[in-house]
């Protein structure tokens, strides 16, 4: 028990002190994951629209596909990836690899499925009569779009919640196209998982608890955000 | 003079059962038509065909002589020209004013001539001090009046009603029975669904029966009599039902 106590003051101390260590890596998981977000929300949001409201062949095989993708391995993902963006890949030529860059390119795919699937149960769920009325009212079919989207916020303000959790949590992404490099592209869980096997228990734990601590101020946010 | 909206060889099937089909029926500019018929008749199905929110499988429809061709564009612009309140319609999330202002601003409407188009569509329904009330708030008779001045304010060349009285209270009902009674005479044309027989002798409409989803004929009248000389019941048969032989 003394050992998890020590633990708790040592994360403590360097919250307190602002270590540079962790503040870095506080600083790379946040805004490589705010990033993701926002890209996977450009991306994910109107997918999940499309594939609600719109009929084309194949629908069901799509968001069979999108429900799979959600169970995707973050390893696989970053395999994948790696794949395309290092030296011998397509995108190879763009030195991507290892950079935040890379980084925010794999948690955005990581984020796109669950963004678009969150989408799209919270239209499927939605009152069916919310587009026939606008459109019956003079609305054209983007302003009619808009309405629902305005009267399904909850929904796809839970579906960017989701998606911002699972990033901001993962590690197999940012360990496999980030690379750990410590002041560039360490993040709160790389950092934990390396710290921890290194036996720095108590880094390890600070930086879980501002793990919490982000996510729980980043969910307030996205809440306050809902009740207006 | 052209038929607001001319429907010909129209027909609408829901799989294998025929929700709809009707050889010709044209409404006139200025007319209130009182469309009733049993559970399944096709009303609702009627109505949305002519929201041109359903395209029907097969057969024409025509606005002001133009035929309608269902593309995007068009539609939208013929949208703004008709309106459909829904059985249950549906208040978006927000106050009574944001309701009744949708179509408005969908037509680009804003600043005062917004506001005052807003708080007339409301003093017809009688719901003038209701403006900044949040739908939530509202009893069943409240809504239904809201969607009614939601779809007036956007003045509609064609309203349709699909049973606008269904479930309301007596005094929500008296005061919408008024405003359907006085709408021809501002030149809007009204097609209104009721199961209510005794509605066409307070509102004083013509009678579409639809039966099947088909209209009825009654007294045996054929597809190409010159309806002008019929009567049902002693009323004039509704020139709606006017059927031409195509």
């Amino acid at each position: 028990m003394d050992f998890i106590r020590e633990s708790f003051q040592t994360s403590l101390t360097l919250i307190l002190a602002l270590d540079r260590d962790v503040v870095s890596a506080v600083w790379t998981s946040v805004s490589v994951a705010v990033w993701s977000i926002i890209l996977a929300s450009l991306i994910g949001i109107p997918l999940g629209l499309t594939i609600a409201i719109g009929n084309f062949p194949l629908k069901r095989w799509v968001i069979t596909s999108l429900n799979t993708l959600m169970a995707m391995p973050t390893v696989v993902i970053g395999l994948v990836v790696y794949g395309i963006i290092s030296r011998q890949g397509p995108l190879g030529g763009f030195g991507l690899l290892f950079t935040p860059s890379a980084m925010i390119v794999g948690q955005t795919v990581l984020a796109i499925p669950i963004v678009a699937n969150y989408t799209l149960s919270s239209i499927k769920g939605a009152d069916q009569r919310i587009l026939p009325t606008a459109l019956t009212l003079g609305a054209s079919p983007l302003q009619s779009v808009f309405q629902l989207i305005r009267e399904v916020r909850f929904g796809i303000m839970a579906a960017v919640i989701a998606g911002f959790g699972r990033v901001i949590s993962e590690v197999g992404v940012a360990m496999m196209l980030g690379g750990n490099i410590q002041g560039y592209t360490r993040t709160m869980t790389t950092a934990i998982a390396l710290e921890t096997s290194k036996g720095e228990f108590a880094f390890g734990l600070a930086l879980g608890g501002i793990l919490m601590t982000v996510a729980l101020m980043v969910n307030l946010i996205l809440n306050f955000m809902q009740q207006r | 003079m052209n038929a607001q909206l001319l429907l010909t060889s129209v027909q609408k099937c829901y799989g294998n059962k025929i929700g709809l089909e009707l050889k010709k029926l044209a409404l006139w500019p200025g007319r209130l038509y009182i469309l009733t018929g049993p559970n399944g008749s096709g009303k609702s199905t009627l109505l949305n065909i002519l929201a041109l929110l359903t395209k029907p499988e097969r057969g024409e429809l025509m606005y002001a002589g133009e035929r309608i061709t269902w593309k995007s564009r068009e539609l939208s612009l013929l949208r703004k020209k008709v309106t459909l309140m829904h059985q249950s319609p549906y208040l978006f999330a927000g106050t009574v004013s944001d309701n009744v202002a949708f179509g408005l601003k969908a037509r680009g409407v804003s600043g005062e001539e917004l506001r005052r188009s807003v708080a007339e569509s409301l003093a017809m329904v009688g719901l003038d001090s209701f403006e900044e009330r949040n739908v939530t708030q509202l009893s069943g008779g409240e809504a239904r009046r809201v969607a009614l001045a939601r779809a007036l304010a956007a003045k509609p060349e064609l309203l349709l009603l699909d049973e606008p009285l269904a479930h309301v209270d007596k005094e929500s009902a008296e005061v919408i029975e008024k405003l359907i009674a006085s709408l021809p005479a501002r030149g809007t044309t009204v097609v209104m669904s009721t199961h209510d027989q005794h509605q066409n002798d307070r509102l004083g409409g013509e009678m579409i029966q639809l039966h099947g989803g088909r209209l009825e004929q009654p007294f045996g009248l054929v597809d190409n009599l010159d309806t002008s000389e019929c009567k049902v019941n002693g009323a004039p048969l509704c020139p709606a039902l006017k059927m031409h032989i195509a």
